[in-house]
């Protein structure tokens, strides 16, 4: 079925319902990886510029960790993924030792909204931009990484993509993905950049190494 | 603002322009000019992307109708809606039914310049449902009642003390001149609102045809609240905003961001197709697509005036724009301002009404240097020129008779040797007249139009005699 809009567009144009599309532009070539190193460097000094904290933690040192976030950020409810990876490495038992009230990820909007803390596990990480990739579903559900004022992204160098190229590559027929690029921020008030202002005021990352 | 002007004056509006506007206009565009050089400098294929991203854009211009028809297929195979809306009208009215169907009484918006075009709010609110801008610069202009100075920092031109005041009188609170405490308190009180809300409204920033995506990119994360709290989201998105696919989508993220507020990427950009596929996933269960043509496919007629589509949005153009710098966001009269203003506003409201706005513009060319998708302003800004002057097939010339005049006397002038050869001889003879330090003021209208705003040399006929003599020295010194 055809509309005023895409006949309009048509006869502005000049073209018919079976005028073939025109080849499309070439493109550039993507950015290409350097060492997992020095990628897991420019990826934490990105997240770092951005106000964001993002430090290497070995899997033994995860529960110690979790100790200081809870107390630096005094977090009283917090809400996980229901990841296999993040359950592996025990973070809501760690939470819940700590005595960290845990609200489940698919637990309604206002339960959310109350939650201190919100982990998730990103799908990809470009170390360019310091932008954590995230995508949805009913584990991994997207009020984590948006209503708790803290969020804490648990990441590995094997989710490392170079470019933008890569993860659209994989990830395009996901319904829903959201790149996270440093703590929600505005300058609209005098230019005076503020985080935090709907969104995530702090945001850490963790890379999980070692 | 939001309504569609009919007439809009930038000459007059630009002669009422408050002190302050200038000022805080010109802090946030050095701010944002010196972000993106630095961003611009640290790659080195910078051109290139330019060059590519232009290409695409103006190769999606001129396949519109096939990417907009697999656009539609692909949203409604993952399970959205769409509608077409030819005019603003069928917008507002498509907007409301949903609301409608959905018993929505209020609505939270992300900043979206479509709503803006077609005056949603207002029309909702007249309808009993509130929507409520969420953007922090947004919601304060909504509360302040004014429009936008400027495309990324609407409510630059308010102080910090103006707007303390301006929350402690709307919102019935004591609220101090400090802008970390005043984004607080707006945080605090817009999240009850998203969380209540009913139905998010939101603009986009690109629709990508290869799989019916919706893209939006955003810092605060309102856009994600009003896009994942409420079960229903409705996008209003113009038709030029489709690409092909995400390959060129690549580009135009990378160009963005760094254009517009010097930033790598934006912090949240999101990539939605469809509604949610799980209810505990968040997002809404229902998810609808307006897309607006508006006189959009009758702009495409023209092919030098329709590369204005090419347009990412990022206000790079408006930052370096010596006029803009000095009028600010209000003077251009409609949702867009600054030198793509300037070459949209004419095409999409017809010349007459907006025949002031191509003349909006000293023609420098600092726009054209620093659009990121290679948008030849200027030369639209003259072909908008002789449009106005000449009259297009949409409109007969709309500059005035005297001025038309005046520039038909000029023109045979110029044609005729001798006629220019005798002025030559005549008009010096009024220079005692109105001569100050060889400079000439004050001439009557039309020639007035002129000398208000800059003194005319005087009358001199020595041109010729100097362009023999330098001429013939010319050719003694190439010898």
């Amino acid at each position: 079925m055809t509309n005023p809009t895409v006949e309009n567009i048509r006869r502005s144009l000049g073209r018919t319902a079976q005028t073939p599309l025109s080849p499309r532009p070439a493109l550039y070539k993507p950015r290409q990886p350097e060492s997992v190193d020095s990628e897991i460097e420019s990826f934490l000094g990105e997240v770092k510029k951005l106000s964001g904290v993002g430090q290497r933690i070995s899997p033994a040192a995860i529960a110690d960790a979790l100790k200081a976030l809870v107390s630096e950020q005094h977090i009283q409810k917090a809400t996980v993924w229901d990841t296999s990876y993040l359950k592996q490495l025990g973070i809501a038992d760690s939470l819940g030792s700590l005595g960290v009230e845990l609200v489940s990820p698919n637990a309604d909007k206002y339960a959310m909204a109350l939650c201190d803390l919100g982990i998730t596990e990103a799908d990809f990480i470009l170390p360019e931009t310091g932008t954590l990739v995230l995508r949805s579903s009913a584990e991994k559900p997207r009020g984590v990484s948006l209503l708790p004022r803290v969020h804490l992204a648990i990441v590995r160098p094997e989710i490392l993509r170079a470019d933008m190229h890569q993860v659209f590559a994989e990830a395009k027929d996901s319904h829903y993905l959201v790149f996270i690029t440093g703590p929600s921020r505005t300058a609209d008030i005098e230019l005076t950049v503020t985080l935090g202002v709907h969104g995530p005021k702090n945001l850490y990352v963790w890379m999980i190494s070692g | 603002m939001s309504e569609t002007p009919t007439y809009i004056g930038f000459e007059e509006y630009s002669e009422h322009v408050p002190a302050s506007i200038p000022s805080a206009v010109q802090q946030a565009t050095s701010r944002f000019v010196g972000g993106r050089a630095a961003r611009v400098a640290e790659l080195p294929q910078w051109e290139e992307l330019r060059q590519i991203g232009s290409d695409i854009r103006l190769h999606t211009i001129e396949n519109m109708d096939v990417y907009l028809t697999r656009l539609e297929e692909k949203v409604k195979l993952a399970g959205g809606h769409v509608h077409w809306a030819e005019t603003a009208e069928d917008a507002r009215r498509i907007v409301l039914q949903i609301a409608k169907a959905h018993n929505v009484k209020m609505a939270v918006k992300s900043k979206s310049m479509a709503t803006e075009e077609i005056g949603l709010n207002h029309f909702l609110e007249a309808a009993g449902i509130a929507a409520l801008e969420t953007d922090l610069g947004e919601y304060i202009i909504q509360l302040a009642g004014t429009g936008p100075s400027h495309i990324i920092v609407p409510a630059v031109h308010l102080k910090k003390e103006e707007i303390a005041a301006l929350f402690s009188e709307k919102l019935n609170i004591h609220a101090p001149a400090d802008p970390l405490e005043l984004a607080r308190i707006a945080r605090e009180i817009l999240r009850e609102k998203f969380l209540q809300a009913e139905m998010g409204i939101s603009g986009g920033n690109f629709l990508v045809a290869e799989t019916g995506t919706l893209v939006m990119v955003t810092n605060e994360g309102n856009g994600r609240m009003c896009t994942t709290l409420p079960d229903l989201h409705v996008a209003l998105v113009g038709i030029d905003k489709v690409i092909p696919d995400w390959e060129s989508l690549t580009v135009f993220l990378k160009l963005l961001a760094r254009s517009a507020t010097g930033q790598k990427l934006s912090t949240y950009t999101q990539f939605i197709t469809g509604p949610r596929h799980a209810e505990g996933e968040f997002g809404p269960k229902e998810f609808h697509l307006v897309l607006l043509d508006n006189g959009r496919s009758n702009v495409l007629k023209d092919p030098v005036g329709r590369e204005v589509f090419k347009c990412i949005r990022c206000g790079a153009c408006s930052n370096v724009c010596p006029v803009y710098k000095n009028v600010g966001g209000f003077a251009y009269g409609s949702f867009i301002s600054g030198p793509i203003g300037a070459i949209l506003s004419p095409q999409m409201l017809g010349t007459p009404a907006a025949r002031e706005l191509p003349y909006a513009s000293t023609l420098c060319g600092a726009c054209a240097d620093v659009c990121p998708v290679r948008i030849p302003i200027p030369t639209i800004l003259r072909h908008l020129r002789r449009r106005v002057a000449e009259g297009d097939e949409f409109s007969k010339p709309s500059i005035p008779l005297p001025l038309r005049g005046t520039a038909a006397l000029a023109s045979v002038a110029l044609a005729w040797n001798w006629i220019y050869r005798l002025g030559a001889r005549i008009l010096p003879a009024i220079n005692p007249f109105f001569r100050r330090d060889g400079w000439l003021s004050g001439l009557p209208y039309p020639l007035s139009r002129w000398t208000k705003v800059r003194p005319l040399p005087a009358f001199s006929a020595h041109f010729r005699q100097w362009w023999n003599v330098h001429s013939a020295e010319q050719r003694e010194n190439s010898r």
